[in-house]
């Protein structure tokens, strides 16, 4: 049994969703009406945990957390009103913009990297290669074992200067290099991390999209004369753009709103040339006890997010409808 | 994006089939079959490279320690660990709240989703749009205010707490994912069972949920490795020692004794085996792609 997902073939045939593939219960105008009628009230007794549970959960900490942005209260005091201090006071600070720059720096290093990394990989699983099938799943494993494992092994193969990695180094005459110790060292570090947790994401949904592209099309055009690349640049990217997109839009959520990759490898430093923004705001509220400011890191990423998020959703449906 | 296939199971579904079956009757060249060597050597060095940091962890786990008189392989971290630390609770503690999540997650995302899949009005795709936007925030927003909520109601340092929070932030993928796998069951079968008198609700239950198992095993691992996985969530709620989830526990122990790496990395090996067990046994309903259509869709 396979997932199959109507959403995309429905949108190529041209169909609008829940249309011509879906008539509505023709058993009489009376009954019909009457089905209606029920139809709505299940869908909304059906769908009544979820929301409440969203407005529970997201909606009311979002509100409150509105609220804190512009007190400068503690966790458990709730402090005066201050306006706009915590965000003018936030935006004037140094340490906030090279947090930008770094959560810039991780997330287009974590799209794009994962990106290549899982496109190539799933290319080069759909061609047939012996035991195939265990590589798929031993690849995954990066995206599956929990962070706090993967982030003490990778501490052990690199951290100290005797770890393998730094003896390994060593051992061809280079210098011993302080991969978390030294702040660029380190961003890239991390960057790597981020990109090896997060490829076999982007292989998955790479595979996904790359068994809607019919093989015969490869056929004609390697008859045509087209060369590997040509095929690639020409039939592959374009065939795959959409979901390329919805993948790209998902894992810069993912990479931006990233926490524990970053902090349980570095914890920010050194110097904080890994903070990137909600590392920050967790130290500003959970370490600094500044709550005010810190929310207010936090509330700036979910305005730019709440706005970027629903100009991005409303170009993937456009998409689809095309 | 119809499928996610890594199943070695399953051959993908439609056009790609008939080609592919063709070639296989075809005799394969030579340079076709040095080919395929070649590429199987490639991706054997990569998976290997991939896979250094979970070798390490598990062969760490096995070497005895150096003060240690037992020579070879050992299973003393464990046993070491175990002893040292409160792994045993805290491992019960995360079965606990990992297995709360999975079965509420799904038990509220897949009605959730039925409706996504099934309904036209407006509503509903705001309800999507709203999922999407819920989905893309930082959960650090909303993890302060919760504190002081959950402070006042006694759900800081306990367990239900933090399943709710896990609950609540599965939903959006869940739901899509629940969505994506009911918009593959044809809508016929629901009026069939309309017409003989089910009602909407029941048919919901009779008709669709019971046919929808790889899609209900598909939400369920997405539930249980993000709730097996967080740590964020679980570092700010949980604070006692006895509370902890195994993320949070063993990396305090951590913290505690950087270099006893032994007893580190059998902890680490006892909280890889659940989500590696779980993936090996199940990973051919897993699917992500699905996500993807269920959000153009609609």
């Amino acid at each position: 049994m396979t997932t199959v997902n109507s959403g995309l073939s429905r949108a190529r045939r041209g169909i609008a969703p829940g249309g011509a593939g879906r008539p509505a219960p023709q058993a009489g105008v009376n009954r019909a009406s009457k089905l209606h009628g029920q139809t709505s009230r299940t869908y909304f007794w059906l769908i009544l945990p979820s929301v409440l549970l969203l407005l529970l959960i997201n909606g009311y900490p979002l509100v409150y957390a509105g609220i804190q942005a512009t007190h400068d209260g503690s966790l458990i005091d709730a402090g005066n009103f201050v306006g706009v201090d915590n965000f003018s006071s936030v935006l004037a600070s140094e340490a906030f913009w090279k947090a930008v720059q770094f959560t810039l720096v991780f997330t287009l290093v974590g799209v794009f990297g994962s990106w290549a990394v899982g496109l190539g990989l799933a290319l080069l699983l759909r061609t047939r290669i012996p035991a195939g099938g265990l590589f798929k799943v031993l690849l995954l494993l990066p995206w599956v074992v929990p962070i706090v494992v993967s982030s003490t092994a990778w501490n052990w193969l690199v951290a100290s200067p005797d770890s393998p990695t730094a003896k390994l180094f060593t051992a061809f005459g280079l210098e011993t290099p302080l991969f978390l110790a030294d702040p660029t060292l380190a961003a890239v570090t991390v960057c790597l991390f981020k990109v090896w947790v997060s490829f076999p994401f982007m292989m998955m949904m790479s595979a996904g999209a790359l068994t809607s592209v019919d093989n015969t099309v490869y056929e004609a055009a390697s008859m045509d004369g087209a060369t590997r690349w040509q095929q690639f640049t020409g039939i592959t990217l374009p065939l795959t753009a959409r979901s390329t997109y919805i993948s790209w839009i998902l894992m810069t959520i993912f990479c931006v709103n990233d926490f524990p990759t970053i902090y349980l490898l570095t914890g920010g430093g050194p110097v904080d040339a890994t903070t990137s923004l909600v590392v920050y705001a967790y130290r500003k509220v959970f370490q600094d006890f500044q709550t005010g400011p810190g929310v207010a890191v936090a509330f700036l990423m979910t305005i730019t997010l709440v706005i970027v998020s629903t100009a991005l959703y409303r170009q993937i449906r456009k998409s689809s409808v095309e | 994006m119809s499928t996610v296939l890594h199943s070695p199971a399953a051959p993908p579904a439609g056009a790609g089939q008939a080609p592919a079956k063709e070639r296989k009757r075809r005799p394969v060249s030579e340079a076709g079959l040095r080919g395929r060597w070649w590429r199987f050597a490639l991706i054997l060095a990569v998976t290997a490279v991939v896979l250094v940091p979970i070798g390490a962890v598990v062969v760490l786990s096995l070497l005895p320690a150096q003060a240690s008189t037992t020579t070879g392989l050992t299973l003393e971290n464990f046993t070491g660990a175990f002893e040292k630390t409160l792994a045993s609770t805290w491992l019960a503690n995360s079965l606990v709240v990992t297995l709360a999540t999975v079965v509420v997650s799904v038990a509220v995302a897949a009605p959730a989703g039925y409706v996504l899949s099934r309904g036209k009005s407006r509503a509903v795709s705001g309800y999507s749009l709203l999922l999407f936007v819920m989905q893309s925030l930082p959960i650090i927003t909303s993890v302060v205010p919760l504190f002081i909520l959950f402070a006042n109601l006694g759900l800081v340092d306990n367990l239900l707490g933090i399943t709710i929070v896990y609950v609540a932030s599965t939903m959006a993928v869940a739901t899509w994912m629940m969505a994506a796998y009911f918009d593959s069951i044809p809508v016929s079968l629901e009026e069939a069972s309309w017409i003989d008198g089910c009602s909407v609700f029941g048919s919901f239950l009779k008709v669709v949920l019971r046919n929808s198992l790889p899609g209900v095993l598909s939400t369920a691992i997405f539930a249980f490795l993000l709730a097996w996985n967080d740590y964020l969530v679980a570092i700010v709620f949980l604070r006692s020692n006895e509370i902890f989830t195994l993320p949070v526990g063993v990396q305090s122990f951590f913290q505690q004794n950087a270099t006893d790496w032994g007893s580190v990395m059998a902890l680490a090996v006892v909280m890889m085996i659940p989500p590696i067990f779980v993936f090996a046994a199940l990973n051919k309903y897993f699917s992500v792609g699905g996500i993807g259509g269920s959000l153009a869709g609609r």
